[in-house]
């Protein structure tokens, strides 16, 4: 890895660099709320951001994705052209990163590639950025908080200056012409160690760090607590649709109005949908909210970890919000607190 | 499924208790119009023509809530004479705008007519029904108005067969994909909690809070939506009032 420190005056330049040959995705302000979309100029960026409502999962994994056009006549594949933008993701928080990665976990095994997805992603550049914790930010109970691999750039903003550190070559070939850079110096280090610890004590103390969730979800699997839960549970799949790591789908083929031709779509879907578990023959592995709740918060806490050693939920804090029945993985980080306070 | 035969699916549209929006709004898919008739004979559309109804059908498309019993029972010859049989629009479906008198049509009735009520109302008006409530509905097209497109979808299902199946989640998961924000917290009522998704949530996307046109969701949790209505500041009086527009049944406690 390579770092390198930039006055913040030469961040549109960069911005102005990447435009040259890329879709920028940046977090802009859309109405109250801020979002991820593609922008014209650099002043439309809103760097020191909160999270956004939905993630940048849309750019790789869109909700709604032509995989294939047919021909009914001919029972035959006709197009698979698919829209891939070079694109730069500039201005990813570290959980957003994080979750991405997770996403390349399932993706991109080499047992079952998806060419979708491998596509999407190899023709995007992430470039990341620190951020403070807002309210309902809880990355760093599920060790989220800190991105190791998965970036082009990441930008620490020292103030009125940038640590940078580069993971790319094509990033760093654009970096280096497009923007004045120097080494990092002892002060510079010494300034990233302190907002760091700065951060780390921005969390809020409201959310509990609880140890070993993975055997918790396990002990207490048949709690009554998950009939409570999942009882709230509106059905909106809400939550799964602003989650960055919830990449579920179905298949679906909608004809075109002549009835010839037509489309093979694949569209997320959601774990906490009614017909999600519905199998030929009418039956349904999970009937029930409770049931369906409760599978989300295992895969999230659990499932995810014997697979692949690390949580499924990044601790964004999305579905925290976008949730009208209260249901978030910090109501089960906060039950099994009141578990723990019952058993001592 | 009609079935693959020699002949064309015939296809009947026949409008009841309704503003005929949804039998309009098909003609608004203009350029495609052509390509959806070429796969059909069409033998009646009650918006185009004053001929009776024909007696031989394959198809028979419905729009507006039943409310008078020669409409229930002309809806009973179409079920009786068709192999599929398509509802088009909220009125079909939920009894709709129609449907809002649904629970007080005795007092409805006398708050519009008084002593005077005309013989073609006291002959044989009724309190209007959804036409599922009356007969047995092969596929639905919701809305209000409906989306030509979904019409188009339903009809093809209806001719060329499909296993498809309608989800039962209610609308926020859409609406989020439109990253507009919640009404909730901004004193704004929204029927979206317990409203069945499937229409892209494009009312919230265009800034008007959902009022149900898509129906009720058999999955939806009222209970834990006025809850979050008296959250909210708004009430679940309120939350109910909203819903007597399009889903009365449910309005008034008859769920499920």
């Amino acid at each position: 890895m390579l770092y390198r420190v930039m006055d913040a005056s030469e961040l549109p330049k960069l911005i102005d660099a990447f435009m040259e040959r890329f879709e920028v995705i940046a977090p802009v302000q859309s109405g109250r709320s801020i979002a991820f979309e593609p922008i014209s100029s650099f002043d439309e960026i809103v760097l020191d951001y909160p999270t956004t409502l939905t993630s940048l999962k849309k750019y790789i994994l869109p909700p709604r994705e032509t995989l294939f056009e047919f021909s009914v006549e001919d029972a035959d594949v006709t197009d698979y052209s698919l829209d891939i933008r070079p694109r730069v993701l500039f201005g990813a928080h570290a959980c957003d990163i994080n979750a991405l990665n997770n996403l390349d976990l399932v993706f991109k095994d080499a047992r079952y590639p998806d060419p979708y997805f491998e596509a999407h992603r190899a023709a995007t550049m992430v470039v990341g950025v620190n951020c403070s914790p807002s309210e309902s930010c809880f990355c760093h109970l599920l060790d989220a908080d800190e991105v190791r691999s998965g970036y082009d750039l990441f930008l620490q903003d020292l103030g009125g200056r940038y640590l940078i550190s580069i993971a790319s070559v094509e990033a760093a070939n654009i970096l280096e012409s497009a923007c004045e850079l120097r080494e990092a110096t002892d002060e510079d280090r010494r300034e990233f160690r302190r907002l760091t610890r700065e951060r780390q004590e921005a969390f809020s103390a409201d959310i509990p760090d609880i140890q070993e969730i993975p055997m918790l979800m396990d002990a207490f699997h048949k709690d009554d607590f998950w009939a409570e839960l999942g009882g709230r549970c509106l059905s909106c799949t809400a939550c799964s649709a602003v989650c960055p790591t919830c990449y579920c789908f179905d298949i679906a083929d909608t004809l075109d109005a002549d009835g010839k031709t037509g489309r093979r779509e694949r569209i997320l879907d959601a774990c906490t949908s009614p017909q999600f578990a519905l199998v030929a023959g009418g039956h349904n592995f999970r009937e029930t909210g409770r049931d369906r709740v409760r599978h989300r918060m295992y895969h999230k806490l659990n499932g995810f970890n014997s697979k692949h050693g690390r949580y499924l939920c990044v601790g964004c804090g999305r579905c925290v919000r976008a949730c009208k029945a209260d249901i978030s993985p910090i109501e089960v980080l906060r039950f099994f607190e009141r578990k723990g306070a019952e058993d001592a | 499924m009609i079935g693959v035969t020699e002949e064309m699916p015939r296809v009947v549209f026949a409008g009841f208790a309704s503003c005929f929006g949804c039998q309009i709004n098909i003609t608004n898919i203009e350029k495609h119009l052509m390509d959806v008739l070429g796969q059909v004979d069409l033998r009646y559309w009650q918006l185009t023509s004053s001929d009776p109804m024909p007696e031989a059908f394959d198809v028979a498309v419905i729009e507006g809530a039943v409310t008078t019993e020669e409409a229930r029972a002309a809806v009973q010859r179409l079920r009786d004479g068709a192999k599929a049989v398509i509802t088009i629009g909220a009125c079909a479906a939920t009894a709709g705008i129609p449907g809002m008198s649904t629970d007080d049509h005795e007092a409805d009735m006398d708050a519009v007519y008084g002593a005077n009520v005309p013989h073609v109302v006291a002959d044989g008006a009724i309190a209007p029904m959804a036409v599922k409530d009356v007969i047995q509905v092969d596929f639905e097209v919701p809305c209000c108005p409906i989306d030509p497109y979904d019409f188009v979808e339903v009809l093809q299902h209806a001719l060329y067969g499909s296993n498809a199946y309608r989800r039962t989640s209610t609308l926020c998961g859409e609406c989020k994909n439109n990253e507009r924000g919640c009404f909730y917290g901004r004193d704004m009522l929204c029927l979206g909690l317990v409203t069945r998704a499937g229409c892209g949530a494009r009312c919230p996307d265009l800034g008007r809070p959902c009022n149900g046109c898509a129906g009720f969701s058999p999955d939806a949790n009222v209970e834990q939506a006025r809850r979050v209505a008296e959250r909210a500041g708004i009430g679940a009086a309120a939350f109910d009032g909203a819903l007597r527009m399009f889903n009365q049944p449910i309005a008034v406690g008859e769920e499920g």
